[in-house]
């Protein structure tokens, strides 16, 4: 099922190649839902922006990088691959930057163009060193050259850093977490829920191309996938801002996908096409599943900043009085992501657990170990995503108004924005309950990315479960509407009183008193310490009777502050060295020019 | 019509003599389950009683309890939402529903297929996660208090249990607990005695984990400051307070089933299984009883220490299982 | 028998990572009594069907020796020589019981390179042996206090104990080796009393003493 567009282009090299595959499909089907959802709360989101801001640069900048993520997704071609790859940093750049009168926003855009320009750079040494070696610049060309093992893994790394940037694997993300806090709420959105995926996306292709890779690459997936799928969620949980937190979520998700891919290339290494078909389509199921529910918890988020005019956890509460049907939506979106029964987030996590059993029983002892390590670390970010998110609701949604100053004004916000956010979550629910579609979808794009046929393996081994899943959830929900009648039956006639929460006898509970989303997770950070930079200010009580006190927590990203600070700051220096040994001329970085000219020429007499 | 309604939900095909048997499968499997646990919790605390020189409250009071409640109103707090609300009802729903997944004494599963046992896990995730909200629902610290321990210990217990998941899955090749526990599987004390013995171990340590028994938390204190699942249902009460305490007597009953038929294997004749089933949930409740009796409650920032030695037992487990091949 | 045999190694293993994870050093003591009295039944469960009076000794050696001679001796020095009764560990217990996890797991990925001679009757016995010396190893070098030093020479004195017993019928001299090691530790348990050493080997800087009041609960 491939459906190819071409067209001769002028550039030396390309050519207008689009290509629709069943592994595009998949990226650009979570594309479309999320460009025209975030977009139509863009609408809303804007408003209050309109008069004061340049609200039309922004719509054709997103405009543009719609277009320019549909390209990436569907082109053919490397040349043509590389400009969408371009235009889609630059148009991001321009959408996270759009309050740049604040100076951590423009902060946070450069960091992000520094970064995906570094991944570019991989990108082109990597493109270049294959179109050398196929001697085409054509994907579907490239991939049916066969690469010896050596560029191989060399291609594989450059893919990896390349494509890691963008996606932000571990260690490479520093410039995630600061650039979806940064951006508007439909931006993070789109960022998060399919920016981020065009990474993944490259990853994908390159598996596709390169066919047959060296085995350690399939260990580095699923080590690299684990990695960030537990540390992104530990940071997460350390958070105390509500987008850095779902910033944070998206390594995590990202991590889960690796490691899908992971399993997948296990799979494939080993000559087992279930065990490569399913860990493949998982991850791409996955990469779908994200895109909805980080779209529908960016946008609830944006909802909520914009609400309260803050974006720290800790001075909000109490909002599912203020905005019932957010709250409701959010919830949806958390549970979701959580991977719980009922929703999507369990179908993909599902199939990615039932690759990696499947992994543990049939491969020999590294693989299965290997195995082993995702199914524990799966199961822990699983746990992990629980706390946070049950941070996130409660300390949000729940309980009181931890809010100093006037209260915040009841009600939903727009209907423009309201309305992407329920078809959403709608989507979510609908995958949860019937992921017989969307599987096949994804189990499809699976197939494609391993070159198998469906009729080598049977997918039912995983289809039939995941019904046996769908009937414990509908047997969960009659459960549960039956009990919710019952206890209306029980309590039909006596009154149920409403009154004040039982304080364990404290009078004068003021909503102060309410646990803090630090202190909720606490217990958690404190444990793994060691991992993260996580450090806290005050709270040390030295007297019989102390006074006034403060404490004041906060996580730090170690992979920034130990790895990253330093590195750059060296560099810094260096560079600093260099630059004072120039004459400050024009005319000398001229003659560079001119005598690299002469040598180039000189070069070419040979 | 039964089967129709089984073909679409379960996707399996069967026979018009087999849908009444599945009928009444599920009743039953309803019926021992909310029948016998809040026995379990009787003889518990009658064997405390015991040890501490006393008569103890009859071995039934835990249904007087629960009639009690349900006959009660409830009393609910100004500040909460429909959460607080959805939490019991999530809470005792998904138990009935893990009741279908487990093979209880010579009952087969009604629910049985390739992995399930991520059903069972995150079907305990999803009422944790009500249960935390919940207790920030109420806007009160004691609660939230204990839902972060909740969370905490979870985030280790989950650990174990996927850690002996994945040992069980090697020493039977299947991911189904029907199979990993059931009437068919091929476990045996005389081949993996030494790998069940930690599997074992460190389920245990499990049980007493996820059902909040002593040592890592006291179903009986009165200290709001050191509870955990005491404290977050501080605030239901009446019909709720029933929900939460069956769902929490229905919990014991879930992780004492998976963990009896490894230790007793099983005979293939109906009546034995099931007497050697009750049996065997009678013993295990005893044996909490005493280590709640001889223990004390661990400090809270020894219990994850306790958690993760149940881990390393389990992971133990593992290596041996690779080890053997 | 083998599974008798199997369970003493897994338990002799598992009573030593108990150990890294006890705060107590009363309790750590009574942990090893336990391993040593599992230890010391073992030499039974290798020669069920036919036990030899060089059986009997080296068990009853075994047992004396150190479920109730080398644990008396220290919890009496415990007791006089007023020490402290909580361990001193330089990472935290936590972190032990990880660290102590992938030892036990290096171990094994270790033992399917080596080959011994002869056939011991379990394949778990020179794993479990190897485990317990390293975590032996690792109490050693995480803790500071003179005590657990000496207890986790013990643990180590133990998995040497162990292995030996694998090779029981191959290398009969390692065994007599193995007690000449006992005897060796008795002296040097000896010297810590006659010496007074009750505090740690190396001083760290005083910690800084922070309230106590978070950690109450």
């Amino acid at each position: 099922m491939e459906h190819i567009f071409q067209h001769s282009w002028q550039v030396p090299f390309g050519e207008v190649s689009l290509k629709l595959d069943p592994l595009s499909l998949i990226f650009l089907l979570a594309v479309s839902i999320l460009v025209v959802s975030a977009g139509l709360y863009g609408v809303g989101y804007m408003r209050l922006y309109r008069g004061a801001r340049p609200v039309g640069m922004h719509i054709f900048f997103y405009l543009l990088l719609a277009l320019a993520l549909v390209v990436v997704i569907t082109a053919n071609n490397v040349i043509l691959f590389l400009g969408a790859w371009e235009v889609m940093t630059v148009a991001t750049y321009f959408l996270i930057v759009f309050n740049d009168e604040k100076a951590a926003t423009r902060k946070a855009g450069f960091l992000y163009l520094i970064a995906t320009h570094c991944g570019v750079f991989c990108l082109f040494l990597m493109f270049f060193l294959m179109s050398h070696i196929s001697g085409s610049m054509n994907f579907d060309a490239i991939a049916r050259t066969s690469f010896s093992p050596v560029v191989a893994g060399t291609i594989f790394c450059l893919a990896l850093l390349g494509f890691g940037i963008k996606a932000g694997l571990l260690p490479f993300h520093i410039w995630l977490p600061h650039a979806h806090p940064a951006a508007p709420s439909h931006i993070s959105a789109l960022l998060s829920g399919v920016a981020i995926k065009t990474g993944i996306y490259g990853i994908c292709r390159i598996l596709w191309i390169m066919g047959a890779l060296p085995d350690w690459c399939a260990y580095v997936l699923l080590i690299m996938g684990v990695v960030s799928g537990v540390m992104g969620v530990l940071y997460a949980l350390g958070q105390h801002e509500l987008k850095k937190l779902l910033a944070y979520h998206s390594i995590e998700n990202i991590g889960i996908i690796v490691l899908g891919l992971g399993v997948g290339s296990l799979g494939r290494g080993h000559q087992m096409p279930f065990l490569t078909v399913i860990g493949f389509g998982g991850a791409l199921l996955h990469v779908f599943n994200h895109s909805l529910f980080k779209g529908l918890l960016f946008l609830g988020a944006g909802a909520v900043i914009q609400k309260t005019r803050t974006g720290e956890m800790d001075r909000m509460g109490g909002l599912s009085k203020v905005m019932p049907l957010v709250s409701v939506l959010f919830l949806v979106g958390a549970l979701a992501i959580c991977g719980l029964p009922l929703f999507n987030g369990f179908i993909s996590e599902f199939i990615i657990f039932f690759g990696l059993f499947q992994g543990l029983i049939h491969l020999p002892l590294p693989g299965a170990a290997a195995c082993a390590l995702g199914i524990l670390a799966l199961a822990l970010m699983g746990a992990l995503a629980l706390a946070c998110f049950t941070k996130v609701y409660g300390t949000v949604f729940l309980g009181r108004s931890r809010r100093a100053g006037e209260p915040v004004m009841p009600g939903d916000p727009s209907r423009w924005m309201t309305i992407p956010m329920l078809i959403l979550a709608g989507s979510c629910v609908w995958i949860g309950l019937a992921p017989e579609t969307m599987g096949r979808i994804a189990f499809s794009g699976g197939e494609y990315i391993a070159h198998l046929d469906s009729s080598r393996f049977n997918l039912d081994q995983v289809m039939a479960p995941l019904s046996g899943v769908i009937g414990g959830a509908f047997v969960f929900l009659a459960l549960g509407s039956l009990l919710i009648f019952l206890r209306r039956f029980l309590l039909r006639r006596l009154s149920v009183p409403v009154n004040e929460t039982w304080a364990c006898g404290f009078s004068q509970v003021t909503p102060r008193f309410q646990y803090s989303s630090a202190s909720f997770a606490y217990s958690i950070v404190n444990f793994v310490k060691a991992l993260l930079l996580s450090r806290r200010h005050g709270g040390q009580l030295d007297t019989i009777f102390p006074g006034k006190a403060h404490v004041s927590s906060s996580v730090h990203d170690a992979a920034e502050e130990s790895m990253f600070r330093p590195l750059l700051s060296r560099l810094g220096g260096v560079s600093k060295i260099l630059d004072d040994n120039q004459v400050r001329h024009t005319q000398w970085y001229l003659m560079y020019i001119f005598l690299f000219l002469i040598f180039l020429l000189a070069w070419k007499m040979r | 019509m039964v089967s129709d309604v089984y073909l679409f939900i379960f996707n399996i095909s069967i026979s018009v003599e087999n849908e009444m048997m599945m009928l009444i499968l599920i009743i039953l499997h309803w019926l021992i389950a909310l029948l016998l646990s809040p026995f379990l919790l009787g003889v518990i605390s009658k064997v405390k009683a015991f040890f501490a020189g006393r008569v103890g409250p009859s071995l039934f009071q835990p249904y007087y309890d629960l009639s009690k409640l349900f006959q009660k109103s409830a009393v609910y707090s100004q500040t909460t939402t429909w959460v607080f609300r959805a939490a019991p009802v999530v809470a005792l729903a998904s138990a009935l529903l893990l009741v279908l997944v487990i093979p209880l004494g010579g009952l087969d599963a009604p629910l049985k297929f390739q992995g399930d046992i991520f059903l069972v896990a995150y079907i305990l995730a999803l009422a944790r996660f009500f249960m935390i909200a919940a207790s920030f629902d109420t806007g009160f610290s004691m609660e939230a208090m204990g839902a972060s321990r909740e969370a905490f210990f979870a985030c280790l217990s989950e650990l174990v249990l996927f850690m002996n998941f994945i040992t069980l899955a090697l020493l039977t090749r299947s991911i189904s607990l029907s199979q990993m526990i059931g009437a068919d599987s091929p476990l045996s004390w005389s081949h993996l005695g030494p790998t069940l013995l930690l599997v074992v171990a460190s389920l245990f340590v499990v049980l007493l984990a996820e059902n909040c028994r002593i040592p890592i938390d006291d179903p009986d204190t009165h200290l709001e400051l050191t509870m955990i699942h005491e404290v977050m249902i501080l605030d239901h009460s009446g019909v709720d307070l029933a929900y939460m305490t069956y769902a929490a007597a229905l919990k014991f009953l879930i992780f004492a089933t998976v963990l009896v038929p490894i230790l007793s294997g099983w005979t293939g004749v109906f009546i034995k299984d099931m007497s050697i089933y009750i049996t065997g949930l009678l013993g295990l409740a005893i044996v909490v009883g005493i280590v709640e009796s001889s223990m004390a409650r661990l400090r809270l920032n020894r219990v994850r220490n306790l958690l993760l030695i149940a881990f390393v037992l389990a992971f133990f487990g593992f290596i041996v299982t690779m080890w053997r091949g | 028998m083998t599974t008798w045999i199997d369970a003493s190694c897994i338990l002799i293993v598992f009573l030593a990572l108990t150990m890294l994870a006890t705060y107590r050093i009363v309790g750590i003591i009574k942990i090893f009594a336990a391993q040593s009295f599992v230890l010391g039944l073992t030499p039974f469960f290798l020669h069920a069907d036919g036990l030899t009076i060089r059986d009997i000794v080296i068990a009853m050696g075994t047992i004396v020796l150190k479920t109730a001679f080398v644990p008396f001796v220290l919890l009496w020095a415990m007791r006089h020589v007023s020490m402290r009764s909580e361990i001193k560990p330089i990472i935290g217990l936590g972190t032990s019981i990880v660290f102590g996890a992938m030892i036990i797991a290096g171990a094994f990925w270790v033992s399917l390179s080596l080959h011994l001679p002869g056939k011991p009757i379990s394949d778990l016995m020179l794993p479990c042996s190897l485990s317990t010396v390293l975590l032996g190893f690792l109490i050693m070098v995480t803790r500071t206090r003179a005590v657990t030093q000496v207890l986790g020479y013990l643990v180590m004195e133990n998995g040497i104990f162990l292995f030996t017993l694998s090779l029981f019928d191959v290398m009969p001299t390692l065994i007599e080796m193995g007690i000449l090691l006992d005897i060796f530790v008795a002296v040097f348990i000896m010297a810590i009393i006659v010496n007074h050493i009750n505090d740690e080997f190396e001083r760290s800087p005083a910690s800084v003493s922070r309230s106590k009041m978070g950690e109450a609960f």
